[in-house]
């Protein structure tokens, strides 16, 4: 028998013996003795309690010692089943757009992968799967979510095995972690084996953004003034609706095509419930704008940028090899908000590539070698632990303590009653 | 239960008799000095005949002697009939388990009943009977009268807070003999003592109290009036002085006015003998 919460039995000892030292200790009020002079003694002393060394209510002690140790047993979740006595592996597999070739992901689970083990395919978020997938749908890749989701997963392997071991499959680029990574790694109670996949090769990225906007629209010379506006480019900038051969445009591999409004009447996308107005809008990656902007619509896609309050103002959507871009940010044609330095950052950060910038080094070694972690395989009982996972007998437990309690309740009314 | 359970008692008081503090009115012949002046046996003093004397009565050989024409005066001596008045209060009922009280306030009854009873009086008895309702045993001076008491006073159960005063007025005898504890209505029951007192009557006050009471237990008591369960006070060692002092001062404040207005006051403790009690009671001196 194991307990998922050993340390509630010291807690509960401690409680029982305060339990017995305050039973032995209690200062209470005697019983009620009919004196018919009672009326010579003063008053003041009405409420006068006594302590008593008296080994008095040898029941009621019985009764609350049980009480406390049902409910230490059921905080402290014992563990009845027998010897597991394998290891699991949970293998993380990375299917985001940093992996240069995804058959080489598949080729190098499958050899991996046995009977009860649990696969975990992760990009910008993570699933359990029975197969890898063959074609990553180009989202960005994050350890954090993969290493997340073996966290939880393991909690429920925990009941069947003795180990538990972490294999972390993945091209292991600088984009795929942040600055939760380490902590979340430092949460699993073990080792992990690594398998570095080769990343996939960053396209080339051309910077020129092509503008189709009238003459002396705000944003063209907003961009023009920090120099983005070329005649061909990557990026095309839709000031009014977009046309069905915008559409086949954005379909070309690497291809961005921004439909930024430049009125009120130049998109389709679902309007709010009603206009207002904001102070500001981020990018994904900080970059802020402020100014007073009115809200009309409610973009669609992947938000590449969010209003003040987290509303989404720009979103993403795939299309082919390239993208589409929604852009709600209306800019008053008559203010010089494009041609503030604080516009072309905030211009630079959204007119980027899809999926955003991508940062395919790989990362460095320390980062790998917290990654990887030292010592022994993680225990199933840490890991259940961790999981919050309870035994199916605290319940039960904690349902005699409450028993109990109310039993010492009924125990203990009449006593009061006689001295009141 | 009758006069046979308090037989010891009843042996050890033979030959106590319990005189009246004051001559008594007119009635049958006793054992007590009367007011009337009469012609019994018992010489007390020649007066001057007067006009509607009863000649029969003049001394005709001090007539020849003196030719002054005196009658003779005799003292004559009437019963005194009693009633005992036993409070059936709550109080009584202590200790709690004992009831040595209650005991010896059922003997001092019995006991001055049959005191009584020797002397000749007639005695009777107030008291509230087991089930609450009052039980009045008219006096009677027959050979079960004792005995008759004694059943009645054994059957009694201390219970309750009821009153003592009214049962006084159910005592229509010269000489009434109270047992109470005075924990009850005690400024009413003095009243009404007082009336009998200026009326002409003999009033006994028994004071009954229990040795626990004047000395109780060291340890820590949440002490409840058991005729007032409401009146709860800590009894320790830190109210017990202060309580010695009430308690003393209200017993002394008892006897003097009890005294104060005439009627005889013994204070009687359960660790007396209730034959001696009964002696101190009848012959104070």
């Amino acid at each position: 028998m194991t307990w998922l919460l050993p340390s509630a039995l010291i807690i509960g000892g401690i409680a029982a013996l305060a339990a017995v030292a305050v039973h032995f200790v209690a200062r209470r009020r005697p019983m009620a003795e009919p004196f018919p002079t009672a009326r010579f003694i003063p008053r003041r002393a009405s409420q006068a309690r006594v302590t008593t060394l008296a080994f008095s209510d040898l029941a009621l002690l019985l009764l609350r010692m049980f009480a406390i140790a049902a409910i230490a047993l059921g905080v402290a979740a014992p563990e009845f089943a027998g010897a597991r006595g394998r290891v699991t592996r949970i293998i993380v597999v990375d299917r985001s757009r940093a992996v240069g070739d995804p058959r080489a992901a598949r080729d190098s689970v499958r050899p991996l992968a046995r009977s009860g083990d649990i696969i975990i395919a992760f990009d910008s978020t993570a699933r359990m799967v029975s197969a890898v997938d063959t074609a990553p749908d180009g989202a960005r890749g994050s350890i954090s979510a993969g290493l997340a989701a073996a966290e939880r997963a393991a909690a429920a392997v925990s009941a069947s095995a003795d180990s538990v071991e972490l294999i972390l499959v993945s091209a292991f680029t600088n984009e795929e972690t942040d600055s939760a990574t380490t902590h979340i790694r430092a949460a699993w109670p073990g080792r992990a084996r690594l398998i570095a996949l080769p990343p996939a090769r960053a396209a080339s990225w051309r910077p020129g953004v092509v503008v189709h906007a009238s003459t002396g629209d705000a944003l063209r010379a907003g961009l023009a003034l920090a120099g983005l506006v070329r005649d061909t480019g990557a990026v095309h900038i839709e000031r009014s609706e977009v046309a069905p051969a915008d559409s086949a445009w954005a379909r070309q591999p690497g291809n961005v095509l921004v439909h930024w409004p430049a009125g009120a009447g130049d998109a389709r996308w679902p309007a709010r419930p009603t206009v207002d107005a904001i102070g500001g809008v981020a990018t994904s990656d900080g970059t802020t704008l402020v100014g007073r902007f009115p809200r009309v619509w409610r973009p669609l896609g992947t938000p590449v940028a969010r209003w003040a309050d987290g509303e989404v103002a720009a979103g993403e959507t795939r299309s082919g090899g390239g993208c589409l871009r929604d852009v709600g940010i209306l800019i008053d044609p008559a203010s010089d908000l494009t041609l503030r330095p604080s516009f072309r950052s905030f211009a630079t950060a959204l007119l980027g590539p899809c999926g955003g910038t991508r940062d395919s080094a790989p990362i460095d070694s320390t980062s790998m070698a917290i990654l990887a972690g030292a010592g022994p395989l993680a225990s199933a009982s840490s890991l259940a632990e961790n999981a919050g996972v309870s035994s199916p007998s605290s319940a039960w437990f904690i349902l005699v303590g409450a028993g109990l309690l109310i039993l010492e309740l009924a125990l203990r009314r009449p006593a009061r009653r006689a001295v009141a | 239960m009758n006069g046979t359970a308090y037989g010891a008692l009843l042996d050890a008081v033979r030959g106590v008799h319990w005189p009246a503090r004051r001559h008594v009115g007119g009635g049958l012949p006793g054992a007590h000095p009367s007011t009337l002046r009469g012609s019994s046996s018992e010489f007390s003093e020649y007066r001057v005949y007067r006009q509607g004397d009863d000649p029969r009565r003049v001394d005709w050989r001090l007539l020849a002697r003196s030719d002054r024409a005196y009658i003779r005066v005799a003292t004559d001596r009437a019963v005194l009939p009693t009633t005992i008045v036993l409070d059936t209060s709550a109080s009584m009922a202590f200790p709690v388990v004992t009831r040595t009280k209650w005991t010896l306030a059922q003997e001092i009854a019995v006991g001055l009943a049959a005191v009584a009873h020797a002397g000749g009086d007639a005695v009777g008895c107030v008291l509230r009977d087991e089930r609450g309702g009052v039980c009045v045993l008219p006096p009677r001076s027959r050979r079960d009268a004792v005995n008759e008491i004694a059943r009645v006073v054994a059957a009694a159960d201390p219970d309750g807070d009821a009153a003592l005063t009214p049962m006084l007025a159910l005592a229509r005898t010269p000489r009434l003999a109270i047992v109470t504890d005075l924990l009850g209505d005690a400024d009413a029951l003095l009243r009404a003592a007082r009336a009998r007192i200026a009326a002409g009557g003999d009033v006994h006050l028994v004071h009954a109290i229990a040795r626990e009471e004047i000395d109780p237990p060291a340890r820590t008591i949440l002490a409840e009036d058991p005729e007032a369960p409401i009146v709860q006070r800590m009894l320790n060692e830190r109210t017990r002085r202060e309580y010695d002092e009430a308690f003393g001062a209200w017993r002394a404040e008892m006897a003097r006015q009890w005294r104060a207005a005439g009627a005889a006051y013994v204070e009687i403790m359960t660790d007396e003998p209730a034959a001696h009690a009964v002696r101190r009671i009848a012959e104070p001196r």
